[in-house]
């Protein structure tokens, strides 16, 4: 176990998280959704305690927790007035350390997990990204929703949630992150006394394969009826967390799409009025994550919007980016850079990323250099090598029969399927 | 600090344009370490600060008391619209200027409307003051309206629109309960307008509505986060100081809503796999003695997993997968709004029921006082939270100082919560949550 703190005595308030390196993907094939089943069903509270009880003790102390799962992670995070921090501390140790995993909690977890699903249909941004990923990744583990399917949770019962834990979780090695109005002093105390001291088991590292580029352009229409709008979102393979052209990426694709005054938000909404938001995206992860393009544009207009994004990707990827546009882009970087910092919650946040994602530290303590010393030619060579028009995902949530005929006719589409919205 | 008092004198002195001298006008403590002060313009500008030099950030507020409720039917969403034009060009610097500049400096720039106020902020770093300074003085005043940003915006609104209303349910069920609950008050209309009347709007409206609302004294600035108070308010006076003194519009009474005596019920249809209710209870004023009686009423029942309505509809009787309730904090009689998700399976009509006999409980019984503890326990949870940073600061204080009168009663809020008795909790109960006093709207499975 390890501790990090951040101390600030600006507001009477601690924020607390637990977070263990297991998410969703250990989650088995056909049981997706294994990872965040058994970090809801600890959140229902510890042995010798009901749901209700449990809730009500977290309620009066003035404290919120949850349960978070990601790909790589399942994070415990409680916040709490700092007069009540001692006995939240141990009601999560209890929570954690002793949980009830009751199969009669279980099976409502279940009950309200598949209305969750259910009610995500309406949704039409969060069916675009969601259909988007899968479309994207394939069969690759990037491709799988935290939440699984509907089928892929009937298959897991409460013995799997358990075994899960006991595997995972319960001898597993975990780092606390504390932040607000303690010590670091207080905080070692506190954690020293409440959490136990593990020998965590030794875990093999995780050798997820690389994603495979799908080749050409492809198109998903999630069908949906009475759109007037419809989710658009385009793009293909990005980069990995320790790919030496990373930085220069993120300075190229902030450059492209990543403000309000950039290219594609410009175009597509300053000009022609044609979507709410215009943006690009990079994220990054141990293998290639995603690179995409999100915009909303009224179904009329939809495919128009996406032959005016494609030909500005690939005068991007094409032409590259100026140098004016290049040291604006830094310029943005380095000095937005002071908000991902500004609360002591947001200041462990990137600590207990460094510990948990394998972020290189350096990430965080050198980024205004790493920002500013990217040159044009890095930048342009990085989207080149990187970003890739020919090979795209285009995801649109619309009434099929008003965007069909358009979207087949946007170049060089390779293949187009139709998915019902309510079977993504 | 310096003192205030110091401040001002020593800005006042030379300055002879009576529109650009300050005046100090008083301080509200807040805790050992903050402290919010008021100062005004000779032209009628309020400028109110906030230093706390937690974090090397500024956040810059303005605050216009101009809504949807200013507009008059035919012409919804003017306010709204207006909004986005804002940020187009002025009479020295064309358009996109102001957005690269704002992130050249690292800052985030956005707006919003309801339905008393428009409200324009950046979050920046703390050397950007100057340069916000700059830029929203400048947009208060020399604007620039013609065709063809305004046809744009008009499209991008459109869309917005499609977006948050037309293919969001949620957003469609609001805007009919308000539309069904409000007769005759501007309420009644939706805040982003109708899309015929988003469609209608001409180049003159806006310049009308722009030399009619935006003026220094129909405006308040907030500056919070790490500054030097004297070297803001200079830049507030070098800036601002030379815009004329014109009369603050007027506040005008609007149309009293007739008692509702019956419940009123609407039904709409959508593409929806989950049914819900939305109901709508006419509620007091923000600043009415009643609501912070009525705020905790809606912690106790609708605050997060340990409160009455998420034990009884979702974990009891899964009646619903989710709750939610929330009040809206309008200048004049809003309602006290209530989401019940049902659950695949189950009857509205049962989660009705349920809910209804939630309410009667708590107005018949009251709460026990340790239950009443909790609940403000977990506003003061909220009320910290909204305090972390610099934006949050502002934006609390311009929402008070708008809606409230009085930015600083933000301060007051907690006491307000604490002085709340079991007694006072039965009473607001049974006076406002009546079925009588509400509007129901059933989402219900279908086509439209």
């Amino acid at each position: 176990m390890s501790l990090l703190v951040e101390p600030s005595d600006v507001l009477p308030l601690v924020d607390v998280e637990i977070a263990f390196r297991v998410g969703s993907l250990q989650d088995p094939v056909g049981k997706e959704g294994l990872a965040q089943l058994t970090g809801h069903l600890l959140r229902r509270g510890p042995r010798g305690m009901s749901q209700q009880r449990f809730e009500d003790e977290l309620a009066t102390l003035g404290a919120r927790a949850s349960v978070e799962v990601s790909m790589r992670t399942t994070r415990v995070r409680a916040t709490v007035l700092r007069r009540n921090l001692e006995p939240l501390l141990n009601l999560l140790a209890r929570m954690l350390w002793r949980p009830a995993l009751r199969a009669r909690d279980y099976d409502q977890l279940l009950r309200q997990a598949q209305a969750s699903l259910t009610a995500r249909l309406d949704d039409d941004q969060t069916l675009g990204a969601l259909s988007f990923r899968s479309a994207l990744f394939g069969a690759h583990p990037y491709a799988r929703t935290l939440s699984g399917t509907e089928s892929s949770i009937a298959r897991i019962d409460v013995e799997r949630v358990r075994a899960f834990y006991r595997r995972h979780l319960e001898n597993g090695d975990f780092v606390v992150g504390i932040a607000g109005a303690v010590t670091e002093l207080e905080a070692r105390a506190l954690v020293a006394s409440h959490f136990p001291a593990h020998r965590p088991r030794k875990r093999r590292a995780e050798k997820l394969p690389a994603p495979r580029m799908r080749r050409g352009r492809h198109v998903v229409v999630v069908d949906k009826p009475e759109r007037s709008q419809t989710q658009l979102f385009i793009g293909t393979l990005g980069a990995r967390t320790h790919d030496p052209k990373l930085f220069p990426l993120i300075v190229s694709n902030t450059a492209f799409g990543g403000t309000f005054s950039s290219p594609l938000m410009q175009e597509v909404r300053g000009v022609r009025g044609w979507s709410y938001g215009a943006y690009s995206r990079l994220l990054h992860s141990t293998q290639r994550d995603a690179w995409y393009m999100w915009t909303a544009p009224s179904a009329e207009y939809s495919a128009a919007c996406a032959a005016l994004q494609l030909e500005l990707l690939e005068r991007w990827v094409d032409r590259g980016i100026k140098g004016s546009e290049l040291r604006f882009s830094q310029q943005y970087l380095i000095n937005s850079h002071c908000f991902d910092r500004d609360t002591p919650s947001k200041r462990l946040e990137a600590k207990l990323d460094v510990e948990l994602l394998g972020i290189p530290r350096r990430y965080v303590a050198e980024h205004d250099r790493l920002i500013g010393g990217v040159t044009r030619d890095q930048a342009n060579e990085a989207t080149r090598a990187r970003i890739s028009p020919r090979n795209l995902t285009i995801v649109v949530v619309a009434t099929a029969a008003d965007v069909v005929p358009s979207f087949e006719a946007l170049p060089d589409v390779t293949s187009m399927e139709i998915v019902p919205f309510d079977r993504t | 600090m310096v003192a205030p008092e110091l401040l001002v004198e020593r800005l006042n002195r030379g300055v002879s344009k009576r529109n650009a001298r300050w005046t100090f006008l008083h301080e509200h403590a807040f805790g050992d370490a903050l402290a919010m002060r008021r100062f005004r313009l000779g032209n009628g500008l309020t400028l109110l600060t906030l230093v706390d030099r937690s974090a090397p950030t500024v956040s810059y507020h303005t605050w216009f008391r101009v809504g949807s409720r200013h507009e008059r039917p035919g012409k919804t969403g003017l306010a709204h619209l207006f909004e986005h034009l804002m940020f187009n060009a002025t009479r020295t610097r064309p358009l996109g200027q102001f957005d690269r500049l704002l992130e050249g400096a690292g800052a985030e720039a956005n707006a919003a409307t309801w339905t008393d106020w428009t409200y324009y902020y950046e979050n920046a770093p703390r050397g950007a003051l100057p340069l916000l300074v700059e830029l929203e003085a400048d947009r208060m005043s020399n604007l620039v309206l013609r065709a063809p940003q305004v046809v744009s915006e008009k499209e991008v609104v459109a869309n917005e629109r499609k977006l948050r209303v037309e293919d969001d349910i949620e957003g469609k069920a609001l805007e009919l309960l308000y539309a069904t609950a409000f007769r005759r008050h501007p309420y009644g209309w939706p805040t982003i307008g109708w899309m015929k009347d988003i469609r209608g709007f001409t180049v003159r409206d806006c310049r009308q509505f722009y030399r009619t609302h935006y003026a220094p004294a129909n405006a308040t600035v907030i500056v919070a986060g790490d500054f030097d108070e004297g070297r803001a308010l200079g830049l507030v006076q070098e800036h601002y100081g030379g815009l004329p003194k014109v009369g603050a519009v007027v506040p005008v009474a609007q149309p009293k809503e007739p008692p509702q005596r019956a419940e009123r019920i609407t039904q709409l249809r959508a593409p929806t796999p989950s049914e819900k209710i939305l109901l709508g209870y006419q509620a007091p004023a923000f600043c009415h003695p009643d609501t912070s009686a009525l705020v905790v009423v809606n912690e106790l029942l609708f605050g997060g997993r340990s409160s009455r309505m998420h034990r009884a509809l979702c974990v009891d009787e899964e009646l619903a997968f989710a709750v939610r309730g929330s009040i809206a904090p309008f200048v004049d009689p809003g309602l006290f709004e209530m989401w019940i998700f049902v659950h695949e399976g189950k009857r509205r009509q049962a989660a009705l029921e349920r809910l209804e006999g939630e309410i009667e409980q708590l107005a018949s019984a009251g709460p026990m006082q340790s239950e009443l503890d909790k609940a403000i326990n977990q506003l003061e949870l909220s009320f910290l939270h909204s305090m972390e940073t610099a934006g949050g600061k502002a934006e609390q204080i311009g929402f008070y100082e708008t809606v409230a009168g009085d930015g600083s009663a933000m301060f007051d809020r907690l006491d307000a919560y604490r002085e709340v008795t079991p007694d006072d909790v039965e009473r607001v109960a049974t006076k406002y949550l009546r079925p009588s006093r509400r509007t129901r709207v059933e989402v219900v499975r279908g086509h439209g």
